[in-house]
């Protein structure tokens, strides 16, 4: 094993690195940490020569898109890399101890005593055949070596301390029992059970509603306070970055590419990358409604392989200011002279102002599609699709409960209008399992509906007999949320995006092989990736040839149930473009599921937006987000991580219900912060027209107007 | 919040139960019909081929046999249910006394095999899972995989001619009464037993390590980890558990496969049990003691699969919850 890192690179002054805090504050330092894992195609350099600091109290965010290292980095860090991994250079320095010369003993006590550790996954990260009590007893017990009976009074304290309600009875229950932002709280329980100095936050909310990430990150934050503990926040998620982290460091390929301050990295960054990111997310989050609905700023391309190793500036590929000089080495993290708190690993960083993101929209040419496309744009004033009282309800009952009594049914759906009109896009937002997706999938029939319709162009959908479904098949299609599963692993691209005109006899075979290569044209892709296997392709690139299968048939409504949502922030940006793109020649109609309420908001003509199988507010995307109305859409809003600082956050307290079990009048009373009182637990909401949208709201009713502050909603 | 999950417990288990009824209601149509529609007349096959036709027409009167086959089947299963299944046609003894003769000797040799098999399997399954690609990894595997490979008559024969013939410290043949004389009952079911838990040991050892290496990956042994539990603790408290569930099924499944076993060991090492019973019966076209034991072998196989479900429920709080079918 060689302990020289992969490519060239000269030693960073170690002076300036600790420079700007006195160095009794320093809890952490690592400095040229490498972990590499020995794979099959060779040796990944997943952490390469990463160097960061961070002091007591403080949050580091690591921030970059996946595969860049960062929980490689997080786990080097407690050296919980497991084989085929292994770190293999540079240095952990935890107040004076090097973490990577501790022995077995050491290393344990280390983490037992110093270090809690939160994971992305809060499903799979707990015991699930131990009650949580133990769980979180056994983390008192190593800590602090307690007696087995006050390790457990402690552990419900301590479950108590993040939220857990009626910990001393929950504590005897099995993770399965709890929700999954529950789940995380238990893990954090875990997490600071030996009060430690060093809490890794590895993802800790992106499995999580946005909802219950604001409650997530809420209370570690707190718990830093109260504790005085230092976080190394792991994220994707620059909004998460901007709401809880003290200073940032953005990795880029197992490299940190720039660190600083949160504040004046975000408002300038220095490196073009980070540059990057903040222009895909921004130009989301500006652009609302139709009008200013340009093109996202896109980093084109994908971060390279880190295979072997590299001469040149790991992002040169991609970077609309490389020169020369970036094709030689990969720069080495240096401070930025006329800012000693920041450091940037970029030889140009002093013309980062000059570079500038842009997105050219080639119009690709889908001839074949056109003649269908025609007439698309005027169905008149009629919807292309409509449902009028969709509803689907679930039976989960077997035959001795059937036996026993009729038990309640899940409302996954519970009776939704949705129109689309031609050529336009309705997102359908709201929590995980709020029903969006199981809508979705009756309106295309691909579950059958318990009631309702849904018509497409004077056609019944739901009445639809097998032949006339087959030929309707056509007409609607859909992209599914994870791309990798819903393409067959043993079929090359070109037999999957053939398939659909193999199944409907969609021209002659020769017309088909033409189509193939065309439409793999239009969704960005070359015909070197025809002969791949879904695995051999990157996440973005598996949800391209989604589009492409989608778009096979030549539909006109395509349902994108959350087409983004696994994607990476820069790879994001480039599917969106690309389905405005399509949207705009192919006069195509968009069903956008999503729980991202910033693309939908830059992406939709209008939304909708569902709580318990019920639609609770919809119309024009500006008449509902600005302002937000409806206390959930408001409170949904509120959630989204680092829009606005210094702004009233909500935090709905809870989980969305048992759709077996719903509330009794308004659906969502018991999490509203705007409550009026007894009629809110009374009555179901009738519909009221407000400023060209629709909303189910007791406080629209003339009599309650009163209640609303408008002023807080400004 | 403890009685709720009794209650769940209990509803799992009175669903489990009233499968297996169903199922046995099945096997005892299947048996039954297969048995009677087999060529060969029971009739000739008492009296012999030289039989007049009167003599044979009386005789199919008086057993029935010329009743439609659902009412025979009815007649059958009533006396089943009441503990009576018929005269054995060879024996001429009750077919329920002789198969309550010979079950507790194959239990005892069943359980023994599946004793031996678990608890060698399970530590051997932990030392080669933990310690993977290693020579005691490797060794383990090489053994297990021979094991799998080999029948198990095979294995009798190598332990009769180790065991008996060439130490002569076990009886190669027999039967004693474990009740009666506890020594003498494990001297001579050693030998078949070994022979019959043998595949399972090494089926069990294989699935052990490969369950336990996908545990060692799993989330929370890694939040053990991160939380300063020892390696130790990590394998024996958290991971086994998990590891073991998918052991345990094996283990209900491969049961069934020991009774089949068993019907050939039993010939090799003369063990006098239902193995033998129903073999003798197949061979005699008893026609009567092979729905009998089958039936009771089949009773036996659904019996130990309820117990290991039951177990797994225990073991896995996830598994009542589950609801649905």
């Amino acid at each position: 094993m060689s302990n020289e890192p992969a490519y060239t690179r000269r030693r960073s002054d170690e002076s300036t690195a600790s420079a700007g805090t006195p160095p009794d504050d320093r809890l952490l330092t690592v400095s040229d940490l490498t972990t590499v894992f020995h794979t099959e195609e060779g040796i990944v350099n997943a952490v390469d020569g990463v160097d960061f600091h961070l002091d007591r109290g403080e949050i580091l965010g690591l921030v970059g898109e996946s595969g860049a290292g960062k929980s490689a980095t997080a786990r080097s860090v407690l050296r919980l890399i497991d084989d085929p991994g292994e770190i293999v250079g540079g240095r952990v320095d935890f107040e004076g101890t090097d973490v990577r010369s501790l022995s077995d003993e050491g290393l344990r006590e280390f983490r037992a005593s110093n270090t809690g550790m939160v994971f992305q996954d809060p499903t799979t990260t707990l015991n699930p055949t131990m009650t949580v009590g133990r769980q979180v007893a056994e983390a008192v017990q190593t800590a602090r070596g307690l007696s087995r009976s006050a390790a457990k009074r402690e552990a419900v304290d301590l479950l108590d301390r993040v939220g857990i309600p009626d910990a001393a009875a929950r504590a005897n229950d099995y993770p399965h029992e709890f929700s999954g932002g529950q789940k995380q709280r238990v893990i954090v329980a875990i997490a600071i059970a030996s009060e430690p100095d060093l809490l890794v936050a590895d993802e800790p909310t992106t499995a999580l509603d946005v909802t219950i990430q604001a409650q997530i990150l809420e209370l570690l934050d707190d718990l830093r306070e109260d504790l005085g503990m230092s976080i190394l926040f792991i994220t994707h998620d620059l909004g998460v970055v901007r709401e809880i982290c003290d200073r940032v460091a953005v990795m880029y390929a197992g490299s940190v590419v720039e660190s600083g301050p949160a504040e004046s990295l975000f408002s300038d960054p220095r490196h073009p990358y980070t540059k990057g990111l903040l222009a895909s997310i921004n130009s989301v989050d500006d652009g609302t409604g139709p009008a200013d609905r340009d093109r996202l700023n896109v980093i084109e391309g994908q971060m390279p392989d880190l295979t072997g190793t590299t001469d040149a500036c790991k992002y040169a590929d991609r970077c609309p200011g490389a020169t020369e000089e970036c094709r030689e080495a990969h720069p080495d993290l240096e401070p930025v002279p006329t800012d000693p708190g920041r450091s940037v690993a970029c030889y140009r960083h002093e013309h980062v102002g000059e570079m500038a993101y842009e997105y050219d929209h080639e119009s690709r040419s889908l001839s074949w599609q056109t003649d269908r496309a025609d007439g698309r744009g005027d169905a008149g004033d009629e919807p292309v699709v409509e449902t009028e009282g969709l509803v689907k309800h679930f039976d989960t009952s077997g035959p001795i409960e059937r036996f026993l009594g009729d038990p309640e049914p899940v409302r996954a759906v519970d009776g939704i209008d949705i129109e689309i009109d031609a050529g336009s896009t309705v997102g359908l937002v709201g929590e995980s399992g709020c029903g969006k997706s199981t809508a979705a999938r009756a309106l295309l029939r691909l579950i059958e509906p318990t009631d309702g319709s849904v018509t497409y162009r004077e056609t019944d959908v739901t009445a639809a007999g097998s032949d006339e479904l087959r030929s309707l098949r056509r007409d609607l299609q859909i992209v599914f949320q994870d791309p990798q599963s819903s393409l067959n692993p043993r079929r090359t691209v070109r037999q999957i995006v053939r398939r659909p005109m193999d199944l409907h006899g969609i021209g002659s075979q020769g017309d088909r092989a033409d189509r193939v290569a065309e439409l793999i044209d239009a969704v960005g892709l070359d015909t070197s990736h025809l002969e791949r296997y879904p695995h051999e392709l990157s996440g973005g690139q598996q949800q391209r040839v989604g589009i492409a299968r989608a778009l096979a048939v030549n539909p006109e409504v395509i349902v994108l149930d959350e087409p983004v949502s696994g994607l990476d922030v820069s790879v994001q940006a480039q599917i969106l473009n690309l389905l405005a793109d399509l949207q705009e020649e192919l006069d195509l109609v968009y069903l956008l599921i999503s729980h991202d309420l910033s693309v939908v908001e830059h992406v939709c003509d209008r939304v909708a937006v569902m709580y318990l199988g019920q639609i609770v507010e919809h119309g024009p995307t500006e008449a509902v987000f600005d302002p937000p109305y409806h206390p959930y859409t408001e409170s949904l809003l509120s959630a989204i991580p680092g829009l606005e600082q210094n702004e009233e956050r909500i935090v709905l307290e809870g989980n969305v219900p048992d759709p077996s079990n719903v509330p009794s009048g308004c659906r969502f009373h018991p999490r509203c912060p705007r409550k009026i009182g007894e009629v809110c637990e009374r009555e179901d909401p009738t519909d009221h027209a407000v400023d060209g949208e629709t909303i189910g709201c007791h406080l629209m009713r003339e009599e309650y107007a009163d209640e609303v502050d408008w002023g807080s909603v400004d | 919040m403890r009685s709720a999950i009794d209650a769940q417990f209990a509803r799992y288990a009175a669903r489990r139960v009233g499968l297996l009824v169903v199922s046995l209601l099945g096997v005892s149509v299947v048996t039954f019909g297969i048995v009677n529609v087999l060529p060969g007349d029971v009739a000739l096959l008492i009296l012999g081929n030289r039989a007049s036709p009167e003599r044979l027409e009386a005789l199919r009167q008086s057993l029935g046999l010329n009743r439609p086959i659902w009412i025979r089947y009815l007649d059958w299963l009533g006396g089943v249910l009441t503990g009576d299944m018929g005269e054995s046609l060879r024996f001429g003894d009750p077919v329920a006394r002789l198969i309550v003769q010979r079950l507790p000797a194959s239990a005892f040799l069943a359980g023994a095999a599946v004793v031996i098999a678990v608890t060698v399997a399970i530590p051997l399954g932990v030392v080669a899972g933990q310690a993977r690609n290693t020579w005691k990894d490797f060794t383990t595997s090489v053994v297990a995989f021979t094991g799998i490979s080999l029948p198990d008559f095979f294995w009798g024969l190598v332990l009769i001619l180790v065991f008996a013939e060439f130490f002569s410290v076990l009886p190669p043949s027999g039967y004693v009464n474990p009740a009666v004389d506890p020594i003498g009952g494990l001297r001579h079911v050693a030998l078949p037993a070994l022979s019959l838990g043998f595949a399972l040991m090494a089926h069990l050892t294989r699935m052990t390590r490969s369950s336990l290496i996908e545990e060692l990956r799993a989330g929370y042994v890694r939040l053990a980890r991160s939380k300063g539990v020892s390696e130790r603790d990590i394998v024996y408290r958290h991971a086994l558990r998990n590891a073991f569930l998918p052991v345990l099924t094996v283990i209900g499944l491969q049961i069934g496969f020991l009774f089949s076993g068993i019907v050939i060991i039993e010939q090799v090492f003369a063990y006098p049990g239902l193995g033998r019973l129903a073999f003798q019966a197949l061979l005699n076209r008893d026609t009567t003691l092979i729905q009998g034991s089958v039936l009771t072998i089949a009773t036996v196989f659904m019996l130990s699969n309820l117990i290991v479900d039951l177990l797994y429920a225990v073991l896995d709080p996830r598994v009542q919850t589950g609801g649905g079918a």
